[in-house]
């Protein structure tokens, strides 16, 4: 019996000893940083996080991707256990977050390395962490929408002249109408939401006004009307097809995607392409939908100031370090990278070539902005299709973030 | 005589148990106080009562509500469509897989188990492109026009397709396992009587086969009612989220864009959870009592 019993207590102590190893120690020397990176640029930001270290910092960074990482945040900042020294946020989230008073504003980082300044990134990345004055993160990236195209098929239909303003009106589009060989389409519906959005600023709208949710707007339903004339005349690829991979096997024209998936665009074989920005009804205003990778720190008493001087040199590791993140296919906030010669061997150096492309780079900062775009991903598809009337599913939208609002 | 203690069930028994209260009693009760909450995980559950429930019930004009009964329509289309299939394919393949002239039982029985061990989300993949019109197996060999995944009722074929790929072969060897358990003697008796096939199997294996049948018709059809990456995979819940099912909705409440809604999500799973036992257990009676 007493063997039992001591085989028993041996095998809690054994269990209490492993699951006490699973949850990790606060380690003083250590900065924990989380981010959402679970595709290829994942494995970039490793790559960045190893040189940091390689330069044998007094404090360590360890880089922890994080599948669902919002819902695992909200976790621990209820528990107030486990929070993360440093987290990479997007910028629709940040003002939502500074609501409930969930982050520290970067005061101490910044005091810490002055060259973590508002001059030395792009004005939209730095601003949409400027909260009543209060710079609430520092930007890694604009990740932005972008429009690729097919080299030898505008070549084969005659049609190179529709880049030489660099923007693909409406009407050029539709100008190729009946004159596509069977199976080839213009444009694909790949981010069709960040298209729509994109209009919206393009026709002079917004989806707010006064702080409340604007979607059932004249200015929504012109732009899914004009996507809606592409599909009508069989110029957009069916509802339900993979128009990426058709883009991909050369049989559309164009394709409106992220500047990320130009590193999976380079792998294909034989697919000559080029970027340029997301169509729009006139070459006079064009807008690029965008959004922010941030770095940002939420609120933790137990993080030291120690921690908080490292944090700040890995930032400034980052700000002048940072091409590696260009080979993920993003536009890096830093100017001293995205300026520099090496950097316009990237595609998207495209969207920071000049002045005019980097404002086209469109950052929504409404604080229900996620669910506006959520609504807009669930029901625009069918509008655009005509599977559902234009007004009755702009009402549905609206009630739609409203009620998720009011329910807030 | 003093009796002694014996420690071994709690060796064998002890860790699931432990594993069962933490990540499945706890979180199940955690849930069901949650649902009388406005939560948005971030702060301090709110209580609200039956708030959640009403509005989910009789406020017609919310989002909760058309959301939360459109996702149980669609939830009951799948069950109704996938179960019986589930059932009844792998019931036919596992006897004639026991009949005598069958070779390479133990390959084929591998090859059909074998989609189920592959992730829903590389299953998707597969089928997507199977059923992609320009590029697919459908639309290049068999010339077939249709965009499956826009166009009911082939959207929800695609989902049905690719659920029973995955799902015949796990029925399938339990109910192997319980005809290779049949005594013979039976078989040869019914032989000796003259009867066919198709009588033994009504007869003989049918009945002896009655407690995995309840089993596998009631976890298949709780497994149903949870129905998840498929549709999200394949069709995204369109055309017109008609293929929009329940636990699709509450996951995007729970977990979407934005801060979470998880009280609501909380009330609309809970809700999934009674409908699910109220079924799972009138599924149990009335078998149990038919073979009563």
């Amino acid at each position: 019996m007493k063997k039992k019993l001591g085989a028993l207590l041996t095998l809690v102590l054994v269990m209490t000893t492993v699951l006490a190893g699973c949850g990790g120690k606060d380690d003083a020397k250590t900065i924990t940083f989380w981010t959402p990176l679970t595709g290829d640029d994942g494995a970039y930001m490793d790559q960045l996080v190893k040189d940091y270290n390689a330069t044998n910092p007094e404090i360590k960074v360890k880089h922890v991707v994080t599948s669902d990482m919002y819902t695992k945040l909200s976790t621990v900042l209820n528990s107030k256990k486990g929070i993360p020294d440093l987290t990479i946020i997007h910028a629709d989230r940040v003002p939502g977050y500074v609501k409930q008073d969930l982050l520290q504003p970067m005061t101490t980082v910044m005091q810490a390395q002055p060259e973590l300044k508002q001059d030395n990134y792009l004005p939209q990345a730095w601003s949409v962490g400027n909260i009543n004055n209060t710079q609430y993160t520092i930007p890694l990236d604009i990740h932005s929408s972008a429009m690729y195209y097919n080299k030898d098929l505008l070549k084969e239909y005659g049609v190179e002249n529709f880049l030489d303003d660099n923007v693909v009106t409406f009407d050029e589009m539709m100008s190729l109408k009946g004159k596509l060989k069977q199976g080839d389409y213009v444009v694909n519906d790949a981010l069709l939401s960040w298209v729509i959005l994109a209009q919206i600023q393009n026709l002079g709208g917004d989806i707010q006004q006064d702080g409340k949710p604007a979607v059932n707007t004249e200015a929504m339903k012109k732009a899914i009307e004009s996507v809606k004339k592409l599909n009508d005349a069989g110029l957009l690829t069916p509802q339900g097809e993979d128009g990426y991979l058709m883009f991909q096997s050369g049989n559309v024209l164009f394709s409106t995607d992220g500047t990320w998936s130009s590193t999976a665009h380079a792998k294909v074989e034989n697919l000559n392409f080029g970027v340029t920005n997301v169509y729009a009804p006139s070459p006079d205003k064009f807008t690029n939908r965008a959004s922010s990778h941030l770095f940002a720190m939420f609120k933790n008493e137990k993080r030291t100031e120690e921690k908080e001087k490292g944090i700040a040199a890995f930032l400034e590791f980052i700000r002048s370090n940072s091409m590696e993140w260009a080979k993920a296919g993003q536009i890096v906030a830093s100017k001293q990278v995205n300026e520099s010669p090496e950097y316009k061997n990237y595609i998207q150096s495209f969207f920071t070539s000049d002045e005019k492309e980097t404002k086209s780079l469109y950052i929504y900062t409404y604080e229900y902005y996620p669910y506006v775009a959520e609504a807009l991903d669930t029901y625009v598809s069918d509008l655009v299709r005509g599977n559902v009337p234009i007004d009755e599913g702009l009402k549905t939208m609206q009630k739609y973030v409203e009620d998720k609002i009011n329910e807030n | 005589m003093k009796k002694k203690f014996n420690l071994a069930p709690v060796f064998f028994v002890g860790p699931h148990l432990i594993l069962f209260i933490v990540f499945i009693l706890l979180p199940t009760i955690y849930g069901i106080y949650a649902s009388f909450t406005k939560w948005n995980l971030l702060g301090a559950p709110e209580w609200v009562g039956l708030d959640n429930y009403k509005t989910i019930f009789f406020d017609s004009t919310s989002t909760f509500h058309t959301q939360f009964f459109r996702g149980l329509r669609n939830t009951l289309m799948f069950v109704v469509l996938t179960v019986p299939l589930l059932i009844i394919i792998p019931l036919m393949i596992a006897v004639a897989l026991e009949h005598k002239k069958v070779k390479a039982k133990s390959l084929m029985q591998s090859i059909l188990y074998l989609p189920g061990l592959i992730s829903i989300s590389a299953a998707a993949l597969i089928w997507s492109l199977i059923f992609n019109k320009q590029l697919g197996i459908t639309g290049n060999v068999f010339g077939s026009e249709t965009v499956w995944a826009s166009h009911q009722p082939y959207a929800w074929i695609m989902i049905v397709v690719l659920t029973l790929w995955g799902g015949v072969g796990g029925n399938m060897i339990i109910y192997r396992a319980s005809i290779s358990g049949v005594g013979q003697d039976l078989y040869e008796s019914a032989d000796l009587d003259g009867a066919g096939p198709i009588r033994k199997f009504f007869s003989i294996t049918l009945p002896s086969i009655n407690f995995p049948l309840i089993y596998t018709f009631v976890m298949t059809t709780a497994g149903a009612f949870n129905v998840f990456g498929q549709p999200l995979m394949l069709t995204k819940g369109g055309p017109q989220e008609s293929t929009s099912v329940l636990m699709m909705y509450i996951r995007k409440l729970a977990f979407g864009s934005g801060e979470s809604i998880a009280g609501m999500a909380s009330a609309m799973a809970v809700l999934l959870g009674v409908v699910i036992l109220i079924i799972s257990a009138l599924q149990y009676y009335l078998m149990n009592r038919k073979s009563a």
